[in-house]
């Protein structure tokens, strides 16, 4: 594979990251978590206010409805970058961020960028009641009684019917992802023990062929994730610390459910519409040869997929399997705990829980990579993969970064 | 927050997003969708057409995929299609639908070679992909005369 020039270009130099909880007595806001973040990446990368040449933020957080959110931020932080933006492509967006921070650098247009995503919708709202509201289209879709797991549903029913994938080879997911929730001191699901696969096929329907433990849960809480980007070269000169962006790649293909079959012409869809295939594959090709790595140099990967199936089917995307394997992929210990790849390590969206946005499988990663994952640490974690999903299935952000420069 | 209109026809105008005492904008609007509504309330079901590449489109298109044009027209559909995907919704927020799960959202395959989602009403047991459908109109738990589909055609 053939490297261009953006592959390792530019770094992350200073992370930031603020958490809050639904138990918290002071209920914080998104803003403030951002704001917080913000702060300790600049502090940890050595910069001023001065120095911030670009503010990218994530989509405005649900629990702080503005217009321009990335204004608000920079009005907090009193500082005048040159660009200045939301990148809101869904929950595809927070890795987005880093995407245009290192083609901004690596430009030499700007020195620094700073991005941040943050969210507490688990502290303010009752996601469960809302966020349907936000999957479905208000004319063609709302009124028919739709809920986000029987959009996603939609996607499952057909994977499972053209590739032969059961709601067993579905379970495994879930199953394997609570055992990464055990190790880590803020999943959502810690307390609740590790699941078998008969534990998801036994738990309540909710849109089949999803049942509950096959959903991603809502994180009860909220968290901000701060990151300051640089080009490769003064992060070697300049910084003691920095993990590089070796590859990265985007794709957004629709917006809602019912018109993604009326979509075509273009990959994933270049054969004709379908549900089976979706941009995450195009984004991670692009992320492969930006970097001149395949999926087998990947030493960690974490994926924002919601259900359960999803996760299957972003295995295959990503390059870990065929098409239509990522059940048997599965079912043979792939993604075991104990031996298979190590696969959303935070315990994923199904038992980390879901931040409606977020950088944060990003900086589990870089935790990873500079060994700083306590009690869920990957030996001699190197390169890690970070894939960013915005619903349903249609904006997708992959990352890969590592701890050496590879350029 | 939102102020729903009861008048399916004015769908189209969206949802008026309201803060308090202000009107911030319309959520969702669709002006060119308004004969597709006028439509329903006389039991036909119509798709965007394109003259020009003969192609049937969602109602929402307003440029033709195939070839740009915006000069689209309504058409009516046959109301014949197929079972794309379906799923038996057992678990919705909202209570108005809540108390009548279980019900089935599904893409159909029309004829036309257009898909829409809508509500599929099972006349000969459970419902599967390829599944033969027909369309009716019902007044579903929002309040609003729909476009569905039975079936299971006998």
């Amino acid at each position: 594979m053939t490297r261009n020039r953006l592959g390792g270009s530019a770094a992350i130099v200073g992370i930031g990251r603020a958490m809050t909880t639904r138990s918290d007595p002071e209920r914080q806001t998104p803003l403030q978590l951002g704001a917080k973040a913000a702060i300790d990446a600049m502090r940890q990368a050595g910069i001023g206010r001065s120095d911030v040449g670009a503010l990218f933020t994530g989509r405005t957080p649900q629990a702080y409805m503005v217009l321009q959110y990335n204004q608000s931020l920079l009005n907090e932080l009193k500082i005048g970058p040159m660009f200045s933006s939301e990148v809101s492509s869904h929950g595809g967006g927070a890795l987005g961020t880093l995407q245009l921070a290192a083609m901004a650098v690596e430009s030499g247009v700007i020195d620094y960028a700073l991005c941040v995503t943050n969210e507490a919708s688990g502290v303010w709202m009752d996601q469960t009641m809302s966020n349907a509201g936000w999957e479905g289209e208000l004319q063609f879709e709302a009124p028919y009684g739709v809920s986000t797991p029987s959009l996603y549903a939609q996607f499952a029913c057909r994977y499972m019917h053209e590739y032969g994938v059961t709601p067993e080879m579905c379970a495994r997911v879930a199953v394997e992802n609570r055992r990464w929730a055990l190790d880590h001191p803020h999943a959502a699901t810690r307390s609740k023990g590790p699941i078998t696969v008969q534990d998801v096929l036994n738990s309540r329907m909710i849109a089949s062929p999803l049942r509950l433990l096959d959903c991603a849960v809502w994180y009860p809480g909220g968290i901000g994730t701060a990151m300051v980007v640089t080009r490769s070269e003064l992060a070697r000169s300049r910084h003691a610390q920095a993990s590089y962006l070796a590859g990265f790649g985007q794709s957004n293909t629709h917006e809602w459910v019912s018109e993604r079959m009326g979509t075509w012409g273009f990959e994933p869809m270049a054969d004709g519409p379908n549900l089976v295939r979706t941009g995450a594959a195009v984004a991670a090709r692009q992320a492969y040869e930006m970097a001149g790595l395949k999926p087998k140099d990947m030493d960690v990967v974490q994926t924002s997929a919601p259900f359960s199936f999803a996760n299957l089917m972003m295995l295959e995307e990503l390059g870990f399997c065929g098409a239509g394997e990522g059940g048997a992929f599965v079912e043979s210990g792939g993604i075991d705990y104990d031996g298979g790849l190590p696969f959303n390590t935070m315990g994923g969206y199904l038992s980390f829980g879901q931040v409606a946005q977020g950088l944060y499988n990003l900086q589990e990663t870089i935790d990873q990579i500079w060994g700083r994952a306590e009690g869920r640490q990957v030996a001699n974690a190197q390169v890690g993969l970070v894939h960013g999903h915005g619903g349903p299935l249609a904006c997708h952000s992959v990352v890969i970064v590592s701890k050496e420069a590879t350029t | 927050m939102n102020t729903v209109k009861q008048d399916s026809s004015e769908w189209a105008e969206g949802l008026n997003l309201m803060a308090g005492p202000y009107f911030l904008g319309l959520y969702q609007p669709s002006p060119e969708t308004k004969g597709f509504w006028e439509g329903v309330s006389r039991h036909e079901l119509l798709l965007k057409w394109c003259s020009a590449c003969q192609r049937a489109h969602h109602p929402k298109r307003i440029v033709c995929t195939g070839c740009g044009s915006a000069d689209l027209s309504w058409q009516r559909s046959s109301g014949r299609g197929k079972v794309y995907s379906f799923s038996e919704v057992h678990h919705v927020a909202d209570k108005a639908f809540m108390a009548s799960v279980p019900y089935t959202i599904g893409l159909v395959a029309l004829d036309e070679g257009v898909y829409l989602l809508s509500r599929l009403l099972s006349e000969l047991g459970p419902i599967a992909i390829d599944q033969l459908v027909r369309l009716d109109f019902q007044v579903l738990e929002s309040g609003r005369l729909l476009p569905v589909f039975k079936v299971g055609r006998s």
